[in-house]
Parts: C-alpha cells; structure tokens; sequence
C-alpha cells in the first residue's frame, strides 16, 4: 500500500461517480457545515495552516495564492480548476474528473464561498471527452440538487459553474494562457506583473488550482489543517496522486502519501520494470523534471525536500519508468518534438529555440549530428531560462540538460557513429 | 450556423455579463460537432453573433489543434505518439495503421472513411498506445486490437 | 515620485511607470523591437533584458514590464545583460534571410542597428532557415516577408488599439506563427494601413509604392504639412539628397517624392499619418501647368501678369475665390494686397473623394483642405451655392487654385485664373498664371485646432511658374501708364 489515501478512499465502481454514492459517503456535507459555520476567511486559514502545496507542477503554496485575493474588494474574483492535464505522462486529474467529480465540486463551492467567488470554471483539455461528460453530469446533478445557482442550501452564497472546454493546446495548462482561452482566445500565456490574482480573468483577480489541489480542499476543511498535516511529512503534507506509465508492469493512478519510498512504489506497488529487466532511469513528474538513475531512485522518498536535494522535482506526478536498452538520444527527440508543436510562438527564445532544437536532435537521429550539437543543444537550453514569458521554454531546457548530463556519451556515440547504440529503441526488449 | 444560436443564447446566460467574447470556444466547438467542420460563412456569422473581431475567430482556429475549416474522413483516427506511447508501441501502431489503410498521416482514404493523423499526449498514458477515434479514446491498441476497431468501423 | 537607480544614477520616476519608461523619460537607452509608448505592453522580444542588483545575485528581467520600486538598482549594460542581448539575437537572427541587399529597410533597421551594436558575431547555428513567404500580399498598399518578420506583433496591436480595423492577427503558433490580414479584406479598408510600415522594426511589412525605388540614405526628409484635410499633420517628404542627384537618371527621379512618413508631433497627430498624407505624390507629381496664357495662347509670364494687372485695375466689382491650399503667409498677402479692391471668399479646393472616410475619431477630419481656417479668418467661406457670391455686376473672378467649376462663373465676368495644375479650365480663363505648389515652397498652415505648423521646400521651382506670394503684390500694383492690355 503506498501509504494513507485522502482522495481514492472509496472502491470505483459503475456508480461511485454518482452524486448518490457521493452523498452516502458523506459528501456535501463539508460545504453545507462550512456555509453555515464558518467565515470566508476561516477557510483560507485552514487551507494556509495546512501547507498543501500545488499538484500541477509548481508546487507553489495553496493557501499563500489565496491570501492575495483582497475580501470585499467590489470586484468579481473567478476561480478555475486547471484540468488541462497536457503533461506528457500525466493522467492523474483524470482519475478525479472520472471517478471523483463530485469531490472536485464540492472542494470548488467551498474554495468559491472562501474566496468570494461568484463564476467558478473548469478549464478541460478538449480531447478529454469521458471526463468531460462525467463531469458535466455531475454539474447537472448539483444544479439540481441546489447545489450551485442562487442561495445554495438554502444560505446566501450563490456560485454558477462553467465547464470550458479548450481544444488542443498544451500551452493552455499554464495558468495565464488557460485564463486567456477562456477569454476566447489563441493560447497565450502572459508575462508577470501583475499577478493572475491581482488581475487574471477579464482583468480581475483570478484563483487557478490544479483539480488535485482543489479536490483536497473539502477534506482539509473537513477535518482540518492539523489533522491534513498529519499525512506526509512536515514540507509535503498530504499525498500526490501518481500517474505512472512507461516501462512498468501495472501503469495506472496511485495515491502516494508524501514520504513513502519511491523504490518501493516503482518495485513493489506497480510491479517494477516491464519485461523483467532493469530500470534505466525515471521521470519523476512531468518530463521537464531531470530524469533520476536507478541508483538515485533507490535512497529517494516521494516529497519535495527529498527529490530537490537530488536533483529533481516532484512536478506534475507523471512519472515515467524507463528500462535498460532504452535509447535516450531517441527519446529527447519525441520531448523536443512536442515542444516544438506546442511552443505558443509569442517570445523569441523559445520560439526559435524549439524549432532549433528539434531540427538539431533530428538531425543527429538521422545520422548527421555533428558533436558540437550536444554544446548547442545546452546552449539553446540555458538561453531559455528564466528569459521567457512562460515556464515552457525552461521546461524544455530542464529536459534537454537533464538528459544529456547523465547520457551525454549516447549522444556522442550516435554523432560519431552515426547510429544510436542501443538501436534507437524505445520499446523495452522482452 | 442559425439554427444553434437558441443554444448559443443559453449558453451566454451561464457566463458573467461581459464575457462574451468567451463564447469563442464553445461555439466554434459546436459548429464543427455539428457541420463536421467550421466553413467560412460560420466565421462571419459566429463574428456578428457573439459580437468578436472577426480576426479573433480566424486566430483561434489556427492555434487550437481540434478545429478544422475542411471535413475529413467519417472517423479520425488520432493516434498519440508522445513518450510512453512510443515506448509501448505507439510507432509499430502507427505503422500498421498505416499499412492497413493505405494512407500516410494527414491523409484520408479514398473512400473517406478514415483520416488518419498523430497527435501529442492525450493523458492516457498508462493504457499506451492509445488512438483516440473521433471523440472516444481506444485504449492498448495493439495491432489486433487495431484490427478489430477497424472492422469494427468499416461496418 | 520614485526614486531609483540606473547605472548607479539616481533617477526620479513618476509612479506607475515601468522601468523602461522611466529610462527613456531620462535618457538612458535600452533596446527593444516590441515595446512601443503608445502601444500596449506585449514583453514578447525579451531584447530589453535588464540586470536589477540584489543580494544574493539580482536577476534579469524585460524593462519594458518592470514596475519600479524605491532605491532598486538597475543596470542596463553589464557584462550579463550584454551576454543575454547576444543570445536574443541569436535567435532573433536564426530564421531571418539576412538579405539587406534587397531589403528596403537597410539604413533604417533597428535589426541591423542592434546587430551592430550589440552582437556582431556570425550565427552560432548550422542548421538551414525556416523558410516562409517571401512576398504575401497584406493588401494592395503593404507587402509582407515572413522570413524577416521577428513577430513583434506591433503591427498587430496597431490595428487592434489605434486605427481599431482589427485587420490583422497571428495565424499558427510556434515557429510556424504568421502575420496574416483579416480574411474578409479589410485591412484593404484601413485608412490608417501603412503605419505599420513605420513601426516595423525590421523589413517584414514594406509599403508597395516604395518598394526597391530608392536606397533610405539617398533621401532626405524634408518637414513639411499634409494638405489632405483640416488636421494638418506633420510629415516628412523624402527626396533624393542634392549630393545623391544622379545625371544618369531620369531627372524627374532626382526630384519626386520618394516616399512620406509621419514626423511626430504630440500635439497633432502623434506618430501616426493617414493612407493620404502616404499617397502625397499622386497630389503633387500629377501634370503641371507650366504656361502662362491669354485665352489659351501661350505668352511670358510677365505679359501675362501685366494683363492681370490691367482687368484688375479696369474692374469695378471684381470677387476673388480664395484657395484653402494657400499657406498663412500667401493668405496675408493676399489679403493686404487684394482684400481693398475685391470681394473674397474662400472656397474648398478639394472635396471628399468617393468612398473617402469624411471623419473619425483618430486623425481624419471632414475638411479635405489644410489651411480653410486660416483662409476664413481672413475672409468668409464661399456659400453652398457657390452662384450667390457673384452679382450682375461681377465683372471680374479671380480664382485662385484648383477645385471652382467654370461653369458657375458669370458669363460676362473676366477671368483672372491662378493655378498649379494642368486643367481644361486654364485655357479658358483671360488670363492664366501657373503657380508654384506647397513643395517648392516654405510656408506654415494652421489646423483646424489652432496649431500652426510649418513646411519647407524639397524642391525648384519650375521655370515659368510664379511664386504666389510675390505675384499678389504685383497684381495689386496700378498700371502704368502705356502698357499694353
């Protein structure tokens, strides 16, 4: 068992997803004790005391974004759940919106009553169609339910829910280019100041969690910040529902309780490598997060503190498992290219680096690298970061330097001998 | 485009009042699940209806991947080739996608059922490869199971 | 008032400008192709990087969308803002062609100019360019190179935020991203299109009219007015340097207006010009009249004043059709040398073409003559119906400039005909003086708010032709005795 659950506390059947099942294990019934006992301001507190940290990659501090949105301040406040979920990877969010959407909506009406929010939205990557329907079944049931709309259970608080669906951009899951296409527009992230909670959606102040930060609320606020605290360490508090993919026997959404040993959950919990062979390396979170050895993972716990100092990051929670014979030259090619296509093309380095970089590694795959490509590659890199309007171009570099660090002689091999020296395979070997 | 405005004045009142201009999206959304694509006289009315720039419209259309201006095939076989698909056999499926239809990506069938194109992640990693099939995601697809959804969908 | 530091100086800040602002405001330059004071902020080019000292190493950031707080400390040329300018240009240059040999912006490139300044190393890159298109016709005044556009995207929020035709827009993304107009053609419609031109920091949007006419450092402007409505803004006409006159060329390539381009002017028309003010050549290169004549014959010029001289004297109830064209200095002495003898009105030498914007909210204004107000402070405007000016005693119109049908002139009336142009009507009138025009000429018109501004000569007066303002002083002499009529 990969430690305690907050989130996958129930078994998924065909009606779990209901707002009856929800109901019956006590959903709802947070939010109606928050409506009528608690202030505004007592749940931001709550949610600061906690520490629960960011689940879509950034780890900022949940409760820290909030305190910027000024109570009574005139102006409307919005509040988006990012489930744009684009990370290579990363289907974690997914699990919820499926499983779990009532959990997600409730923890969302509590976040809007907290945060004076009248028009709450879910920003859905378009391809997510189940999800999708899952969710806005749910929605439906709630609105009939007196959940949202005017006067909710009976009080004063009145919350409407759009669920705003994008249409094939990765770039749409950071923050300001998601609130920029629910404006109706391209994908364009914006540059800082101001603050997405100074000024975010139509100029106003704008709260975006990921749909895991959010979906933790209505548990924080029901049992508190001290006992949330309780489950994972002191600087990770909680859990992070994993994704894993790659070259492992049992792929699939587990909640890992901050902590827990990482060689255990890749070993134990999802069977270890796939084909009975030996891992090469690991993705932890998101494949801008630098890739961690087999060795590295064996004295690694799963929390922020601990992948930091080696070097990584918990990130997104996709994690990738790669095995032995697995070729990385090969495998930075498939990251640059999806950078590239994804790259929104606004600021100048990431635009003209993508593109270069992915017709570099393209070339040393085709056999026409020439060494001094791998220093390019780094250059490129590092002229990403911290020069862009976004993290993606960072991102990028993040992934190109991490690889190469640790696999640089692969690189050098496939220029001088024109070929990769493990075949250019992808798929383990069985 | 007319007979969707009813819809489309519905779904303005679920907005704040001056956020029309979100309305971009989910309209241009539904014009294509309705027409199977989004034609030219759609952008000038879906321009006046909301009301946008029109240069807007054109701007989201270009940038979004899921929006097309020309119909294709009956069913649009999208198949990821992202990481952990290709390390789970996204490009041998491909290839047989390819063999089997006769058609590179971005090319649809002489009969125009079938278009195929390669995508990036879907978020469905852990059921690699994956081909999502006009809006449904078909998981494992291994080349029988390839197979069996292509019968499935000539009938 | 903030107080912060640049380069160690201490500069005062007014609240709420960006660091960029405050530089600018104080004479410290920092780069940038993107940022422009009066367009919104995009912070796409990232040129503008700037160092902020701070314990624990400071960082970098884009001044253009840098607030300023009390005492920071910014550098705008430190050994690491200068290393971050080389690699922006690095990739600034990597897809561009390069090809200044036939681009028209060299000599006026802030690519080349930041090239130069800033980086001067050859590309790191050994990877071929992306290519794209290398002419696509934005519309039929202003043709797009899409390998040198380094998407800016100042020409796109031009048309959103200033001439508001939302004409243009950014079609694709990543490296594949495009300038393209508005399908429905209406960038074609906006009168204000070729500002684009100006604001464009490299050679990507060029003006069709100018296309590989002349290299910029051939030509220089020359101050001067744009006589196409009542707002009368600032402009320069450019034309070929005396030392760049070439006997090789067609001598009229050696004098025409090469191209006009707005100077800025806050208290008029900003940085901006309308379509008209570009197209001044098709106003001042159209036929000239060149020949004084008497009823269509030929004579010098000076026996064709003298004949105007002697109707003038000779006329009893003689009305003068004042040009709205004529600059405050000609009005003067119109006035002072004919204004005894004549009843003037002033008339509206050009009407609004059709289709033409009559007015809008940005420059346009429904006059389409630069000095009217000037000319109606000194005599009234000529009434709707342009017959009641004259009497059964008119027994002489002197018209001066273009744009007074002949046929509302009093048959019996003799006519005394200043103008510029070759027309029809010359031929017609007693006595026909050709006059100089604006170009050949300094001057000041005064707009419809007040503003006077002046305007200089670019070019010779043509032989045979008069200068106006010493030609009414001849007029109004008498006549001496034993000359001939």
């Amino acid at each position: 068992m990969t430690g305690r659950k907050l989130i996958m506390t129930f078994p998924v059947t065909a009606t779990s997803h209901l707002l009856a099942d929800y109901k019956a294990r006590g959903g709802y019934g947070t939010l109606e004790r928050a409506l009528r006992e608690m202030r505004p301001e007592q749940i931001t507190k709550e949610v600061t005391a906690s520490g629960i940290l960011g689940h879509g990659g950034a780890a900022f501090p949940t409760g820290r974004k909030w305190g910027v949105i000024k109570p009574n301040d005139g102006q409307p406040h919005y509040l988006c759940a990012n489930a744009d979920e684009g990370e290579p990877g990363t289907f974690k969010d997914r699990w919820i919106l499926e499983n779990a959407p009532h959990l997600l909506l409730e923890s969302m009406l509590i976040s809007a009553y907290a945060l004076q929010v009248r028009h709450s939205f879910v920003y859905i990557r378009g391809e997510f169609d189940l999800p999708y329907r899952r969710l806005a079944a749910a929605v439906e049931e709630a609105y009939a339910a007196g959940l949202f709309g005017e006067r909710i259970l009976g009080t004063d608080f009145a919350c409407d829910i759009v669920i705003y669906r994008g249409a094939g951009s990765y770039v749409c899951g950071e923050a300001s280019a998601l609130i920029t296409s629910i404006e109706g527009k391209k994908g364009y992230p914006r540059n800082r100041p101001p603050r997405l909670t100074v000024r975010g959606l139509y100029q106003r102040p704008t709260v975006i969690n990921n749909v895991e930060t959010l979906s933790n609320i209505a548990g924080i606020v029901a049992h508190g910040a001290e006992a949330f605290r309780t489950v994972g360490t002191a600087k990770s508090p909680g859990t992070q529902l994993v994704s894993i993919s790659g070259h492992v026997q049992r792929p699939g959404v587990y909640e890992v309780e901050y902590g827990y040993p990482l060689a255990k959950f890749i070993y134990e919990d999802c069977g270890g490598p796939l084909g009975g062979g030996k891992i090469k390396c690991v993705i932890p979170g998101g494949i801008s997060t630098k890739v961690l050895t087999a060795a590295e993972i064996e004295t690694v716990t799963y929390d922020h503190a601990a992948l930091a100092a080696a070097g990584s990051q918990v990130g997104s929670g996709g994690m990738v498992v790669i095995a032995e014979g697995t070729c990385m030259v090969r495998l930075l090619q498939v990251l640059l290219r999806f950078y590239h296509h994804e790259s929104c093309g606004q600021c100048t380095p990431c635009r003209e680096g993508m593109g270069w970089m992915h017709r570099i590694i393209d070339r040393i795959v085709a056999g026409e690298g020439r060494m001094e490509d791998i220093d390019q590659l780094i250059r490129i890199s590092k002229a990403n970061d911290g020069t862009t309007i976004c993290g993606m171009g960072d991102a990028a570099g993040y992934a190109t330097v991490g690889i190469i660090a640790k696999y640089r002689d692969e690189f050098e091999y496939f220029i001088e001998h024109k070929r990769s020296r493990l075949n250019g395979r992808l798929e383990v070997v069985q | 485009m007319k007979h969707l405005i009813p819809e489309f004045d519905a779904m303005r009142k679920r907005y704040p009042a001056d956020a029309a201009s979100s309305l971009v999206l989910p309209c241009l959304r539904r014009i294509q699940e309705d027409r199977g694509f989004v034609a030219d006289s759609d952008i000038a009315e879906l321009a006046a209806y909301i009301p946008v720039p029109r240069i807007q419209i054109e701007e989201v259309l270009a940038h979004y991947t899921q929006f097309r201006r020309a119909p294709i095939g009956r069913w649009h076989l999208q198949a990821c080739r992202n990481l952990s698909c290709s390390m789970r056999g996204a490009e041998g499926a491909i290839a047989h996608l390819e063999r089997k239809l006769g058609i590179a990506p971005g090319q649809t069938t002489a009969d125009g059922r079938f278009t195929l194109s390669t995508v990036e992640c879907l978020g469905s990693c852990g059921t690699a490869p994956v081909v999502m099939v006009n809006e449904a995601y078909h998981e494992n697809m291994s080349p029988p199971r390839l197979d069996a959804l292509i019968e499935e969908l000539r009938k | 008032m903030i107080e912060f530091f640049i380069n160690g100086q201490p500069v005062q800040a007014e609240d709420n400008q960006t660091v960029m602002q405050a530089a600018k405001a104080n004479g410290f330059f920092i780069p940038y192709f993107c940022w422009h004071p009066q367009l919104s902020v995009p912070g796409n080019c990232r040129i503008c990087m700037v160092e902020v000292e701070a314990d624990g190493g400071g960082w970098l950031d884009i001044a253009c969308n840098m607030p300023i707080t009390r005492g920071m400390r910014v550098l705008t040329d430190s050994e690491r803002v200068r290393a971050r300018r080389k690699e922006t240009l690095q990739f600034i240059t990597l897809n561009h062609p390069v090809d200044c040999g036939i681009c028209d912006k060299a000599g006026e490139c802030t690519l080349q100019d930041y090239h130069y300044e800033y980086n001067g190393s050859p590309s790191v890159s050994r990877d071929a360019k992306v290519h794209a298109t290398k002419h696509y016709p934005l519309s039929e005044r202003i043709v797009l190179d899409n390998e040198r556009c380094i998407m800016c995207t100042r020409c796109v929020r031009f048309t959103r935020e200033v001439s508001r035709s939302d004409a243009l827009g950014v079609q694709n993304r990543g490296d594949h991203s495009l300038i393209r107009p508005v399908e429905d053609g209406a960038f074609e419609n906006d009168p204000y299109s070729d500002n684009v031109v100006d604001i464009c920091p490299v050679g990507a949007l060029l003006s069709r009219q100018f296309l590989h006419k002349a290299r910029v450092w051939y030509l220089k402007p020359t101050p001067s007015v744009c006589p196409g409505c009542e707002r009368g803004c600032t402009v320069n006409i450019w034309h070929r340097k005396s030392e760049w006159k070439l006997n090789a060329l067609d001598q009229k390539q050696n004098a025409r207006i090469d191209r006009v381009t707005p100077l800025e002017n806050p208290a008029v028309n900003g940085p901006w010009i309308c379509n008209k003010g570009r197209d001044l050549a098709q106003i001042f290169e159209r036929a000239r009249a060149g020949q004084a004549m008497l009823k269509g014959r030929p004579v010098a010029l000076q026996a064709a004043i003298d004949s105007a001289r002697t109707l003038i004297g000779a006329a009893k109830h003689p009305v003068a059709l004042v040009s709205s064209w004529g600059s405050n200095e000609e009005l003067a002495a119109f006035h002072k040398a004919l204004r005894p003898r004549f009843s003037g009105y002033v008339k509206p030498d050009w009407l609004p073409a059709p289709g033409e914007r009559i007015e809008d909210k940005l420059l346009i204004k429904p006059d389409k003559n630069p000095n009217g107000a000037a000319a109606r402070a000194l005599f009234p405007a000529l009434p709707a119906d342009a017959r009641s000016a004259f009497t059964p005693d008119t027994d002489l119109v002197l018209v001066w400039g273009e744009g007074f049908s002949f046929a509302h002139l009093p048959p019996n009336a003799k006519i005394v005909y200043l103008n510029s142009w070759l027309q029809p009507e010359n031929g017609h009138a007693d006595v026909f003086l050709p006059i100089s025009v604006m170009t050949e000429r300094a001057g000041h018109y005064t707009n419809f708010q007040g503003v006077v501004s002046g305007f200089e000569a670019c070019f010779a007066r043509p032989a045979g032709v008069a200068d106006a303002v010493t030609l009414f002083a001849e007029l109004a002499q008498p006549v001496r005795a034993g000359a001939t009529a």
